[in-house]
């Protein structure tokens, strides 16, 4: 009978998928988190953008341009009514510049000293960011149209016309580490506990530290070629120039802390789920969480304030950050400082989570 | 062989392991006992006696309750990294990596068991030629019969030529021929001068391989001897079973008075007569049973195995399900 063994079937399935409460709250949870994450990650308006605006050399009186530029910038407002942009007032050229270049402000508008209506006015605008170059763009464009005055804008985008594939390849890098250390090297591990293979290893007189650095070892160094791997399809694929040599090495720094932070972590949810459904769906949350949030996608700047928290803490903000400094905006250490300073942490603190708990399902 | 025996090399002094998970189970109930030096030692229980948590606690893998355990001269608990070099350990589940092939295990666990690189490959293919896989040895192990992978396991075990080997259920689930093959290998190893200790709950396979057996049931030990002394130990010899309709108190009295039969016992339709010898005590019964012109279904005569005395001893067969035949311990066992 066709429905009799169906039904059987059936039931044993559900019985399965109803003995695991874990697995149904995950699976349950795992759309809503979908809709409130993704759809306000990916969706945010962006507000608040931080330019600076500043009157060229020689520098004698605020125009009437500046003056009433600056008040047209300052009323722009999104519809729910915050901010478009943060403005900081310079005075000298080159340190709006350099704090352009340093990733502190996202634009700089230079206004003529004196006012013809053939000067023109310079916008330098950071462009390695998605939505955010527009926005400058047409909001200053608004702003000194409202004004009245005809003067031309000659606008630089800093880092050349980037495409999406361009931002979003970088974060994509980071998504190979996470992906391969996840699916890859916790599910093998929870896999060689299932089979026992770990419990060979224990009537061995090898040492349990030798165990735990050869699985993070191992571990880590998957991640780290899976990182350089589309690293470099990054590179033929999407386009992306790297201007230094230097800038590979750092790349390679940013790539390894990452990858070991991130293998330690997962060794350290592998010993702790003995179940590969448990242990898959509970990762595919994380993967959401910190993948979303790490402004791969988009810009952080257009999250919502709670989902901006959540990418202080997570290590793959500051990874992604790290790497779009370096390939995007050639930019040294002394921006991506910080990243490395929270990247070194995270790592150390996932490598002694790791080892313990690991150590503890070796006892 | 019997001179080299004389030391110990392992002795275990009031072992007991108590789990409590949920409910509390006394898994090995103090257990004192030796092994010697250079003997095939057998552990001998049905399913959930307590076998495997001996050897776990053997192998370092437990912390017994209370209780001592040395192998040589140290102690499990006390000196656990001394021991795991001294061991070499073929756990029942089985623990082969399948997507590696045979070749690569071997090496893989060489290395771990610290063989020197220079002698791990001859040793390898030395291993790979005693379990007969040799032309199987650089594919992956998830292409082999169960009885490959068994026989695989069991050399890894021995790849550092461990003084002790510990086999749990080394032939469970697998073919006659399988397990011939298997014990031949057993044997064999022993011969390289290591004391082999074996879990087992298939009796031909304690009696044929074992120089001693230890019955452990319910996590106690009840008795260990040679085969032949606990065979010895069985006060009624071979055992005749008579099938019949309806049976006669009369019929049991005069058996009863045959001074051949040292205990005659009814169970359900069948009559168990126990003789000291079985071959000769037949004519007798056959007169008596024609005598009270008694009807015989069936008739079967068996010389005692470990089977019986297990039996004997602990009122249960190995299936400890309580029906009359060891085939559904055999059965049961996958």
């Amino acid at each position: 009978m066709i429905g009799r063994s169906a039904v059987a079937i059936f039931r044993r399935d559900f019985k399965k998928f109803l003995s695991n409460p874990y697995v149904i709250l995950m699976t349950l949870f795992m759309p809503i988190m979908y809709l409130v994450i993704f759809g306000n990650a990916m969706g945010g308006t962006i507000t608040h953008i931080p330019i600076g605006v500043l009157q060229e050399d020689p520098y004698n009186l605020e125009t009437p341009l500046f003056t009433s530029s600056l008040e047209a910038l300052n009323s722009l407002h999104n519809s729910d009514d915050p901010d478009l942009f943060t403005i900081t007032t310079y005075t000298d050229e080159k340190s709006a510049k350099s704090d352009l270049s340093q990733g502190q402000i996202m634009g700089v508008v230079v206004f003529p000293s004196v006012l013809t209506p053939e000067r023109v006015v310079r916008l330098y605008i950071d462009s390695s960011e998605y939505v955010v170059p527009s926005l400058i763009e047409s909001g200053v464009r608004g702003a000194i149209g409202k004004t009245g005055y005809q003067n031309p804008i000659e606008v630089t985008n800093i880092y050349g016309k980037l495409v999406y594939i361009q931002f979003f390849g970088v974060g994509v890098i980071v998504m190979a580490i996470f992906m391969t250390t996840m699916m890859g090297g916790g599910i093998a591990l929870i896999k060689d506990r299932e089979m026992g293979i770990i419990e060979g290893y224990l009537v061995t007189p090898v040492k349990r530290s030798s165990i735990i650095l050869g699985t993070i070892g191992s571990g880590t160094v998957k991640a780290f070629l899976a990182g350089c791997i589309v690293f470099f399809v990054d590179i033929l694929i999407a386009g992306i120039t790297i201007r230094n040599p230097e800038d590979y090495l750092l790349v390679f720094l940013v790539l390894f802390i990452t990858s070991i932070g991130i293998t330690s972590l997962v060794v350290s949810f592998a010993s702790r789920f003995s179940n590969q459904q448990e242990y898959a769906s509970t990762v595919a949350f994380m993967n959401l969480i910190l993948f979303m949030t790490s402004g791969a996608f988009y810009p952080v700047i257009g999250m919502p304030y709670w989902l901006k928290w959540i990418s202080v803490v997570n290590p793959e903000a500051y990874a992604v950050h790290a790497l779009r400094s370096i390939i995007l905006r050639s930019q040294g250490v002394s921006v991506i400082g910080i990243d490395l300073l929270a990247l070194t942490l995270f790592s150390s603190l996932a490598i002694i989570i790791g080892i313990v708990s690991y150590r503890r399902t070796l006892e | 062989m019997d001179s080299s025996y004389s030391d110990d090399i392992i002795k275990i002094e009031h072992l007991t392991k108590i789990f409590s998970n949920k409910k509390i189970v006394k898994a090995v109930d103090d257990i004192s006992l030796s092994v010697r030096h250079g003997e095939i030692f057998g552990l001998l229980g049905p399913n959930g006696a307590g076998k495997s948590t001996i050897i776990r606690i053997l192998t370092t893998l437990l912390k017994p309750t209370s209780g001592k355990a040395y192998l040589k001269e140290y102690d499990v608990t006390k000196e656990p990294e001394k021991i795991r070099s001294l061991i070499g350990v073929c756990p029942q589940n089985g623990t082969l990596d399948i997507e590696l092939t045979a070749y690569d295990n071997l090496e893989f666990y060489g290395k771990l068991l610290n063989v020197d690189d220079l002698s791990l490959e001859p040793r390898i293919w030395e291993l790979l030629e005693m379990s007969n896989l040799k032309d199987r040895a650089h594919q992956q192990v998830r292409t082999f019969s169960g009885g490959m992978k068994r026989k695989l396991e069991i050399v890894r075990a021995f790849i550092h030529k461990p003084l002790i080997l510990f086999l749990d259920e080394p032939t469970i689930g697998l073919d006659p021929e399988s397990r011939r093959e298997v014990w031949e290998q057993v044997l064999n190893l022993n011969t390289h001068n290591t004391t082999i200790i074996l879990t087992t709950h298939y009796m031909d396979e304690a009696e044929r391989l074992c120089d001693r057996i230890a019955f452990v049931d319910q996590g106690r030990l009840i008795s260990l001897d040679t085969p032949d002394n606990l065979k010895k130990a069985l006060p009624s010899g071979d055992r005749i079973e008579i099938g019949f309709t309806d049976l006669r108190p009369d019929l049991i009295a005069s058996l009863q008075n045959n001074p051949l039969i040292s205990s005659v016992e009814v169970k359900g339709k069948t009559l168990c007569i126990f003789s000291k010898s079985g071959n000769k005590v037949l004519p007798s019964l056959l007169t008596t049973f024609e005598q009270y012109s008694h009807e015989m279904l069936s008739i079967t005569i068996r010389s005692p195995t470990i089977e019986d005395v297990f039996i004997y001893l602990t009122g249960n067969n190995l299936s400890n399900s309580g029906d009359n035949s060891g085939i559904n311990a055999i059965r049961g066992a996958k």
